[in-house]
């Protein structure tokens, strides 16, 4: 595991206006995450996890602050800078899957190389590896609606991977599964992690998650409580 | 569940305005419609009654043989029954009355063997009936005023007395004295065919079963009629005259006073009693209500047509708006179910909501559709047509916008209350069978409509009938559903093929295109709508151009000048200065064909031209590329006749000598031709063959007139030996520029029954000092009887043999006739023989009656050579006439009434009675286009709102802004752009197979010629760029929108 930080957050802001009320979201958040290594993001519902995660991946603008990924300074990226960044670099697990209803299980997967422009039959190959991977390759063809919870998020995470990306950001990725499944999930997070050496910043309520993770990082009311480097903190809040 | 209702109602405004809308604008045609068959309709019948000729309105009371003494009352009591018969319609009256022949003194009509009668008439409006030549209208008691031709023929002028004797009655009439005021000219097409003697102002040989002999008739000696009631003489004919004031009538008036009519007969017997020998109403007011009541339900079938089919589209739209709904709601649904809520419950909300929506959309529809309504009136052709109305709400307009919106109501709730299913749902076996079944279904329904309507008789019912009603809808509906079969799979082959691609957007956008359930309600309003609206363009073209295909063959020229009289020479000249069109004099008249006389009392019809300008002169379709200049090929005859040219105004000369001492005379008759082909007979004294010329000066009557033929009835006092006999006439040359010699093939024969009586006849020509001289000889047979017709003819071209003709379809049917067959036709008193050349759908002017058509020359040769001179000749056709006032200037002659194609094509187009068809189209076209943009609108609004997530999601996935917007226009496009090309086929085809269909004759009947279907190229291509255009806008509109709000805030919410 390189010990170059691959993530490079420094004192991002954001705020949120809802008619006269501006909610901040972030307030200074600074932070690096060293490549190959899973961390975990860590918050209450609200305390700004979600916007972190989009700040960083750049569907989302910072008002302050900067955020730089393998050495791409994101808040300075254009749209077509940060959707080539998006397909290069950084890639995304929903909370909610977020597949494409309308194609199958195989063609989720291959959207990202189809976006890369990556040749057929090296796209083929990737596709059946990843849902190989995710243990999926009997589901190949099978639409979102057809597959389960847990079937859907395992495509997810496979359409997550498949270009490759240096950095994974996961959102809540088992907030509407199941213990058991969501178990299974993370396991397969971070197995994925470690076989693919992709960064994985994921933010979850999950202890378990937690104590998969490489370092958790506390977020509370849009700033950094806490940080743990190394090992992964055991007394992260059961809800947010 | 009122305030849920309310709730959602505020929270999803726009999708229940849109819903609101799709049921406001059914409801809207539907009411729009029923209002064109009920409120135009009824004025339409009331605007064509008014419009309607007099004769097709008026009631006429004919009397006859009325004494002297009954006459005044007589009048009376007719006036008040007929009047009475046309209550409550205020009426005004015309009469004309002619007493019974009385005898002239023999000063006047010197010269004649027979009797001399003359009568006298009386019209009360008779300077509306003629014009004054000289002299005045009559004022005093004993005035009277004579047509041209008597004053000519018994040589009166204003202030001549003349002395009618008594009539021969019990007891008697005395004389009458009349007083001569004034000489007038008849006009024509004002009932002067109804005089005893057709202003023809004299008959020889009359007979009125008055008298045992035929007697020398002249006439009338015109009288005021309250003068003429009065001079006790005995009345032999009166007509009054009711003309019903049509112009603010009813219906309810109208169906009064036809059975006021029908009436009427026994109430005049039954007040008349035996005052009069014969009594009789005649009235063709409740067979042309009938006719224009027949006209009026066959409009209203098409427009109930156009009705239906825009009700199937407002249905199609609510289902697609319905699916979206139901599919918007599918979580609170969901979320309603898992609280407890029953089905039973749930269908509750939908019906409440869906009443609601009814109940305000039908609030809507009624001023909505009125205002349309009234506004469609004000347009072309209805404004054109006189139905122009002021916006009114009628009790059937509300029942059926009621009735619509509710049944649109209906299927929102039945569609609200059904599962819905989602993105990505791949259709379940049972849902395939059911909607296989119902393509099925549909299809056999609309194979059935088709044929109902393929094989209904060709003299079908004018009312709308279920078959020709939903026949086109169904057919439409049937064809987008079958289109639909075919799009979505293509666009799953697509979707295959899109697989192999390397980037993401293409196969991206063919999956959402090919794989989202909603695309087939959606995919089946746009096709519904594209047909219907290019099916719409495509009908109104055709049905005008059935309109017009009707008029050509109905009218058979360009303009027809149908004669009131006998045609004379130089109006020919007239009308093409009139006109300065190709002219030429026709004969359109009923015949027998050998012993046949027809069948239904309809009698075969003749009509003969000149063909050798047929491509000029005759209109109407004939089938194929061929044209009547094809089918007048074999009929014209190979040479023109020229004759020889005669000076206007000169006296013809004729002299004959026969050897031996048995006198014989001749009594000729030639025939001239003017520069238009009409041929004018004239008729000299008794020339003796005594070596003495005699002149015939009242034959070269015009200029440009040229000698044809001549006839030498040959009389003989004895009977005796063969004698040679030699006749001279001499035509005086006109001035030196014209040809005075001819090159015609001169030739002599011997007319029927018997041409032996004349041997060796022939014909020489020779010019002499004054002109060109005809040497005609002959030896006559003088045995037999001593009245035994001997005619030599001398005509400009040899005998024709048996004419050829054309034959419509229906003769050959009928008659059994085929290419090659030899017939016979009776033209006046002659049998003329035809041969049959070529078989033509319908003759030009007699659409789909048992017809011939011959050439008009030919015909006059086949008739001159067997010793018949009279030209039979009852209009002038003009072809390709100069300017639109063509018709005014011809009608300024005074020669007859005139028709045009023009004037019949909009009277069948613009007519009252027909203008709600084109007013219908009209409606049915924009309607389509507006459901299938709002559909458009709708689907891709929604479908857009719910993948909002979705679209962020590609953001989140790396796909650059453009690359989405590519993305959702290929998808809408690549769903859109066969679903129109889809639409326009089926338009084309149904177009094709049942527009055709759909028109119909005024009487309901197939029209002839049969109509057949027009595709408008440019205009079909104008409509589908407005609705590509339309479609891809609002497409985009709302793509650009939705990729710009497409962001990381979406990402949050659950799918």
């Amino acid at each position: 595991m390189s010990t170059e930080p691959l993530l490079r957050v420094r004192d991002l802001h954001r705020r949120f206006r809802s008619g006269p009320t501006v909610v901040h979201a972030l307030r200074g958040v600074s932070f690096d995450v060293t490549a190959g290594s899973m961390v975990a993001l860590v918050g209450r519902s609200g305390s700004g996890k979600t916007t972190l995660l989009n700040v960083i991946g750049g569907l989302d603008r910072p008002d302050a602050g900067t955020v730089h990924i393998d050495g791409t300074d994101v808040t300075a990226l254009d749209e077509d800078g940060l959707s080539r960044l998006r397909r290069e670099k950084v890639s995304y697990v929903f909370q909610s899957f977020g597949l494409i209803p309308v194609l199958s299980a195989t063609e989720n997967v291959a959207a990202p190389l189809r976006l890369a422009r990556v040749a057929p039959a090296e796209r083929e190959r990737r596709v059946a590896l990843l849902l190989e991977l995710v243990g999926l390759a009997d589901h190949a063809q099978q639409r979102p609606t057809e597959l389960s919870g847990g079937q859907q998020q395992r495509v997810a995470i496979a359409r997550a991977l498949a270009a490759s990306p240096r950095l994974l950001l996961a959102d809540e990725p088992t907030g509407q599964l199941d213990a058991e499944t969501g178990l299974s999930v993370m396991a397969l997070l971070r197995g994925v992690a470690e076989s693919e050496g992709v960064t994985v910043l994921v933010s979850t309520h999950d202890a378990v998650m937690m104590a998969l993770a490489d370092r958790v990082i506390r977020i509370q009311d849009g700033h950094l409580d806490d940080q743990a480097t190394g090992q992964p903190s055991t007394s992260a809040p059961n809800a947010g | 569940m009122l305030r849920l209702v309310s709730r959602r109602a505020r929270a999803q405004w726009p999708l229940l305005a849109a819903l609101l809308g799709v049921v406001t604008i059914g409801a809207t045609l539907l009411g729009t419609c029923t209002l064109l068959i009920t409120r135009t309709a009824e004025r339409a019948l009331e605007v064509a009654m008014a419009r309607a000729a007099p004769a097709a309105v008026d009631a006429t009371v004919y009397t006859g043989a009325v004494e002297g003494p009954d006459v005044p009352a007589v009048a009376a009591d007719t006036r008040s029954v007929v009047t009475s018969a046309l209550a409550p319609l205020p009426v005004t009256t015309t009469a004309r009355a002619s007493t019974v022949l009385r005898a002239l003194p023999p000063a006047l009509a010197p010269g004649t063997s027979v009797g001399a009668q003359a009568y006298l008439s009386g019209l009360d409006d008779l300077p509306a009936r003629a014009e004054l030549v000289t002299g005045r209208w009559p004022q005093h008691p004993g005035d009277a005023v004579l047509l041209e031709s008597t004053a000519q023929l018994l040589d009166l002028i204003p202030g001549s007395r003349v002395h009618l004797g008594a009539e021969l009655a019990h007891p008697p009439v005395p004389a009458i004295d009349v007083t001569v005021v004034g000489v007038v000219r008849p006009l024509p097409g004002r009932g002067w065919d109804r005089d005893p003697l057709a202003a023809a102002g004299s008959a020889t040989g009359y007979r009125d079963g008055r008298f045992l002999q035929p007697v020398n008739a002249y006439g009338p000696f015109l009288m005021d009629l309250a003068d003429l009631l009065t001079t006790g003489a005995t009345v032999d004919r009166m007509e009054i005259t009711a003309h019903p004031d049509l112009s603010h009538t009813n219906r309810r008036d109208l169906e009064t006073v036809a059975g006021g009519v029908r009436e009427a007969d026994r109430r005049l017997a039954g007040t008349l009693g035996d005052r009069v020998t014969l009594a009789r109403v005649a009235s063709d007011l409740p067979l042309t209500l009938r006719a224009a009541d027949d006209q009026r339900h066959v409009t209203a079938a098409v427009v109930l047509a156009i009705a239906v089919l825009g009700g199937f589209l407002a249905a199609t739209a609510l289902v697609l708006a319905g699916r979206l709904t139901a599919g918007i709601r599918a979580d609170e649904t969901a979320l309603r179910s898992a609280v407890g809520t029953s089905g039973r419950q749930l269908a509750a909300t939908a019906t409440l909501e869906a009443g609601l929506l009814a109940a305000v959309a039908a609030a809507l529809a009624i001023p909505a559709s009125s205002a349309l309504h009234a506004g469609l009136t004000h347009l072309p052709p209805l404004d054109h047509a006189g139905l122009t109305v002021r916006p009114a709400i009628v009790g059937v307009q509300v029942l059926a916008v009621v009735g619509g919106a509710l049944v649109l109501a209906a299927v929102l709730t039945v569609l609200a209350i059904r599962a819905v299913p989602t993105a990505g749902d791949r259709g379940t076996r049972r849902e395939l069978l059911a909607r296989s079944g119902a393509d099925l279904m549909l299809t056999v329904f609309a194979a059935i409509g088709w044929w109902q309507l393929y094989a209904q008789p060709s003299a079908a019912s004018p009312r709308a009938d279920a078959v020709r009603v939903l026949a086109p809808a169904l057919l439409l509906t049937a064809g987008a559903a079958l289109a639909l079969r075919v799009v979505l799979p293509a666009l799953r082959g697509v979707d295959r093929l899109a697989y192999r691609a390397r980037g993401l957007a293409l196969p991206l956008a063919v999956a959402e295109a090919a794989r989202r359930p909603q695309a087939v309600a959606a995919g089946l309003l746009v096709g519904l709508a594209c047909a219907a609206a290019t099916f719409g363009l495509a009908f109104d073209t055709t049905w005008h151009q059935s309109q017009r295909d009707q008029a050509a063959l109905s009218v058979g020229t360009d303009l027809a000048l149908t004669l009131g009289t006998a045609p004379a020479a130089g109006d020919g000249g007239l009308v093409s200065a009139a006109t300065a069109g190709a002219v030429s004099p026709a004969l359109d008249r009923g015949t027998t064909v050998g012993q046949w006389l027809g069948t239904d009392g309809e009698a075969p019809r003749l009509v003969a031209v000149d063909t050798t300008r047929a491509e000029a002169l005759l209109r109407g379709r004939v089938d194929g590329d061929r044209g009547w200049a094809d089918v007048a090929a074999t009929l014209a005859p190979r040479t023109r006749v020229t004759g020889i040219a005669a000076a206007a105004g000169a006296s013809l000369v004729l002299s004959g000598t026969a050897v031996g001492d048995v006198p014989l005379a001749v009594t000729p008759r030639v025939l001239l031709q003017d520069a238009t082909g009409l041929r004018t007979s004239c008729t000299g004294p008794v020339v003796p063959l005594d070596g003495r010329e005699v002149r015939l000066p009242a034959c070269a009557t015009a200029d440009g007139l040229r000698l044809v033929a001549v006839a030498l009835p040959v009389t003989a006092d004895t009977v005796g030996e063969p004698v040679a006999v030699a006749v001279t006439l001499t035509v005086p040359a006109p001035g030196s520029t014209e040809r005075t010699t001819d090159a015609s093939p001169w030739t002599a024969t011997s007319a029927p029954p018997i041409p032996s009586k004349v041997g060796n006849p022939s014909v020489t020509l020779s010019s002499t000092p004054t002109g060109t001289a005809l040497r005609m000889a002959a030896t006559v047979e003088l045995g037999g009887a001593e009245d035994a017709a001997r005619t030599l003819v001398a005509s400009a071209f040899t005998d024709p043999g048996p004419v050829p003709v054309a034959v419509s379809a229906r003769f050959a049917d009928e008659v059994g006739a085929d290419n090659g067959s030899q017939l016979s036709v009776m033209v006046g008193i002659t049998p003329v023989p035809i041969v049959v050349t070529e078989v033509v759908p319908t003759v030009p002017s007699a659409p789909g009656a048992v017809a011939v058509l011959a050439d008009l020359d030919t015909l006059s040769r086949a008739r001159v050579v067997v010793g018949d001179l009279a030209f039979p000749v009852d209009a002038w056709w003009v072809g390709n006439p100069a300017g639109p006032d063509a018709a005014e200037r011809t009608a300024a002659l005074h020669l007859g009434t005139v028709a045009t194609r023009e004037a019949e094509t909009a009277r069948l187009t613009g007519g009252p009675l027909r203008a709600g068809l084109p007013g219908a189209l009209r409606l049915i076209v924009p309607a389509a286009a507006l459901l299938l943009l709002a559909g458009v609108v709708l689907h891709v609004t929604c479908d857009l709102q719910a993948r909002a997530v979705e679209v962020a999601r590609l953001r989140g996935l790396g796909m650059s802004r453009r690359g989405i917007r590519t993305v959702l226009l290929g998808q809408h496009a690549g769903v859109l752009l066969p679903l129109l090309a889809a639409g326009t086929v089926v338009g084309a085809l149904a177009t094709r197979v049942v527009a055709p269909l759909l028109v119909r004759s005024d009487t309901g009947a197939a029209p002839v010629p049969v109509a057949q279907s027009h595709w408008p190229w440019s205009a079909e291509a104008a409509l589908l760029a407005v609705l590509l255009a339309g479609c891809l806008l609002a497409v985009a509109v709302v793509v650009t929108v939705q990729v710009r709000r497409a962001d990381a805030a979406h990402l949050r919410v659950a799918p």
